[in-house]
């Protein structure tokens, strides 16, 4: 594969190691240094945005902040397990645009219920990320070449299954995911809950499975992995089929998240945004290190850039000029990390 | 890098069949034939552009289309390459100069030069030549940035280019209110995108304005200057290069100064074809960047840096602009412009799998 150097930390898998204690010494600690700035970050902009505007940290402010927050957090960790591979997907946007597509036309052509429509756009998801996967895999090409490629197959796709119109009336049977009431148990809403329910079984299979170890080993350098006897090719397919899954269950979220009517551009600009997420996490691009914790946050100082920007009544496109900002900062700090490493 | 040693592809011009002597050379050809298919991109791309061509008038004659595909039609829509070959020439600059460079600014680029264009030329009054060259500074400033980031501080390019794409769009956006300028100057602009007579067919006036120019102060500054050599050298092993005694930072900067420079050029062309500065010139969409990605990777440009020909991603280019203008003649409307995505798509695939193959059976390329 095309990686450079070997990163520092995160990758030795080792797996002779199988007692609690050997294996507590060769896990990094739970949460990084960029995280808990990460998180100050958020409480910081979180605090300036209520004294800016005294409606912010209020609930109905702050829980469609959660709401909205939801699917890019939930593609930004299937996409986490692809970077920490070496890979990327650039292709989900265009998946959400499938599968929401697929399961708002049979919303309104069949009534279908709730359970069947979700594991439909799931199954549809992890179809088209089946798809990624063979050809990254075992052909082995690059994977964001592949992922541009198919990001214009399944566009169009969608565009045919649009039909040139857009999909109308759709029904409420995914409000349980919606911002509204039905949304919400508690003030809490569900949305944000599944997303971290997933976010946490991909933080214990990365962390604590040698499936996930071996997932950081390939990212640190494949060739050792497949010679340490990692089956790579299997892994690097499992990996995009599981960011097709959970981005087939978040093209859920987005219908419910959105009006009766679906518009062909659902899912535009999203695998930016994911990968934005990431990345501000703290993940590396060059794979072999990264945790889905980071990711969550990243997508949470996103949403609450873009909701901040709206809410100080600055042009809503302002907000893309500070995720652009905070990449940079992001990766700056992951940069002097690295060089801090490489020098002790 | 897993770039092996092989030489860069400029110096592999000698024909691929020119090399069997006496009597196996006839014997050997087929296999030589399906050797150069697969290893040498300008081969495979001139037979499948042939083929495009000859399927797409073949349906003509027979009156399957719902318009004359001939060589003026074909002229035409050359207006559609301009954009394309520019940028995916500024790819494959970026891309050449190694360690995963990649450029996805270069959209965002077009955008916000676009609207510094448009002010200069619609709202300030500028003469025409300086407020090109102005887009040109700029555009390249705007490269300088992403360059200095990426070569001197050691940023990934991917990740810096989709911070800068963000960061560019948003203030192209933002630096007029959202409105596109679109005042006198501006719409008389458009009689340069018109097209002017060459040999009885219409041809673009930005092809022989921007296209020709851009592609062979490229191809000289990539095959004639040490420059070019020197971006060959970083792309294919940095390491090497350095101990040779090249400023890796330096070349590899300048590669993203000019890819800047060539995509201000672009802002220019646009604002001409459209009559208006639009601050989503470059990123309406799928965006400009994407496109021009899939182009140079198509024209043989190596991802992983050290391979590429100007050749190959003007041929990629025609290739994709005639079959384009074939399917808008066979599928009308909508539809149309949808199994564009599905052509681009294909093809780029296609010719990713392809390249494993070639790897994998003919050895490193």
């Amino acid at each position: 594969m095309t990686t450079t150097t070997t990163p520092g930390g995160g990758s030795p898998a080792t797996p002779d190691t199988h007692t609690a204690e050997a294996r507590g010494r060769v896990l990094p600690f739970p949460i990084t240094g960029q995280e808990i700035v990460l998180i100050a970050v958020i409480a910081v902009l979180w605090v300036v945005l209520a004294l800016a505007t005294p409606a912010f940290l209020t609930g109905s402010s702050i829980v469609p902040l959660f709401v909205a927050t939801a699917p890019v957090a939930l593609i930004g960790v299937g996409m986490t397990v692809v970077i920490i591979t070496g890979g990327i997907d650039v292709s989900v946007g265009s998946i959400v645009m499938v599968c929401a597509v697929v399961v708002a036309k049979q919303l309104v052509d069949s009534g279908l219920p709730l359970l069947p429509a979700v594991l439909l756009s799931v199954a549809v998801g992890g179809m088209l990320g089946l798809v990624n996967g063979v050809l990254i895999a075992y052909g082995r090409v690059h994977a964001i070449i592949i992922t541009f490629g198919t990001a214009n197959l399944f566009r169009f796709l969608g565009l045919q299954l649009f039909g040139g119109t857009t999909v109308n009336g759709i029904p409420d049977t995914l409000d349980v995911f919606g911002r509204g009431g039905a949304g919400r148990t508690l003030g809490v809403p569900h949305s944000f809950l599944v997303m971290l329910v997933i976010a946490a079984l991909a933080w214990y299979y990365l962390r604590h499975t040698a499936g996930g170890r071996h997932l950081y080993a390939i990212g640190g350098d494949a060739n050792a992995a497949r010679l340490a006897g990692v089956k790579v090719q299997r892994r690097v397919l499992l990996a995009y089929v599981l960011t097709g899954l959970v981005t087939g269950l978040a093209a859920c979220f987005v219908i419910a998240q959105g009006t009766a009517t679906l518009a062909p551009n659902v899912g535009d600009g999203m695998e930016l945004a994911a990968i934005a997420a990431v990345v501000i996490g703290g993940t590396s691009i060059m794979g072999g290190r990264g945790s889905v914790l980071g990711t969550v946050l990243g997508a949470l100082l996103v949403q609450t850039v873009t909701s901040g920007v709206t809410q100080l009544n600055w042009p809503s496109q302002l907000a893309s000029l500070f995720i652009g900002i905070f990449i940079l900062i992001a990766v700056g700090a992951d940069l002097l990390r690295q060089r801090a490493r490489r020098t002790t | 890098m897993s770039t092996a040693v092989t030489p860069s592809a400029p110096t592999r011009d000698a024909g691929p069949d020119g090399s069997g002597t006496g009597q196996s050379a006839l014997r050997r050809f087929p296999a030589a034939l399906l050797r150069a298919l697969l290893t040498q991109r300008i081969v495979l791309l001139l037979v499948l552009l042939v083929a495009v061509v000859v399927t797409f008038v073949l349906l003509s004659r027979r009156n399957y289309l719902t318009a004359a595909y001939d060589a003026s039609y074909m002229s035409t829509a050359l207006i559609s390459a301009v954009p394309l070959v520019m940028l995916g020439l500024a790819e494959l600059l970026v891309i050449t100069s190694g360690r995963g460079g990649i450029d996805l600014s270069v959209g965002a680029n077009v955008s916000l030069t676009s609207m510094v264009f448009g002010f200069a030329y619609g709202e300030w009054g500028w003469p025409l030549w300086p407020a090109i060259l102005l887009a040109a500074v700029f555009g390249g400033l705007l490269g300088a940035i992403n360059g200095y980031l990426i070569a001197y501080i050691g940023y990934p390019a991917l990740i810096t280019t989709l911070a800068t794409y963000y960061a560019y769009s948003s203030l192209a956006v933002v630096i007029n209110g959202q409105q596109p300028i679109s005042t006198g100057p501006i719409q008389k602009l458009y009689s340069t995108a018109e097209s002017v007579n060459v040999l009885g067919l219409p041809v673009p006036l930005g092809t022989l304005t921007f296209l020709l120019p851009t592609a062979v102060v490229v191809w000289l500054v990539l095959n004639r200057t040490t420059y070019g050599r020197r971006l060959y050298a970083i792309g294919t092993n940095d390491v090497a290069a350095e101990w040779t005694g090249i400023d890796v930072r330096r070349s590899r900067f300048t590669a993203y100064v000019l890819a800047g420079v060539v995509s201000g050029l672009v802002a220019v062309v646009t604002v001409a074809q459209f009559a208006s500065a639009r601050p989503d010139a470059g990123t309406a969409g799928n965006g400009m960047a994407l496109p021009a990605i899939t182009i140079a990777v198509l024209g043989g440009v190596a991802i992983t840096g050290g391979i590429g020909r100007v050749a190959g991603v003007v041929l990629a280019t025609l290739l994709i602009v005639w079959l384009n203008a074939g399917i808008l003649l066979a599928v009308p409307g909508n539809a149309g412009s949808q199994f564009q995505l599905f052509a681009l798509g294909a093809v780029l695939v296609f010719a990713a799998l392809l390249n494993g193959l070639t790897t994998r059976r003919y050895g490193a390329r």
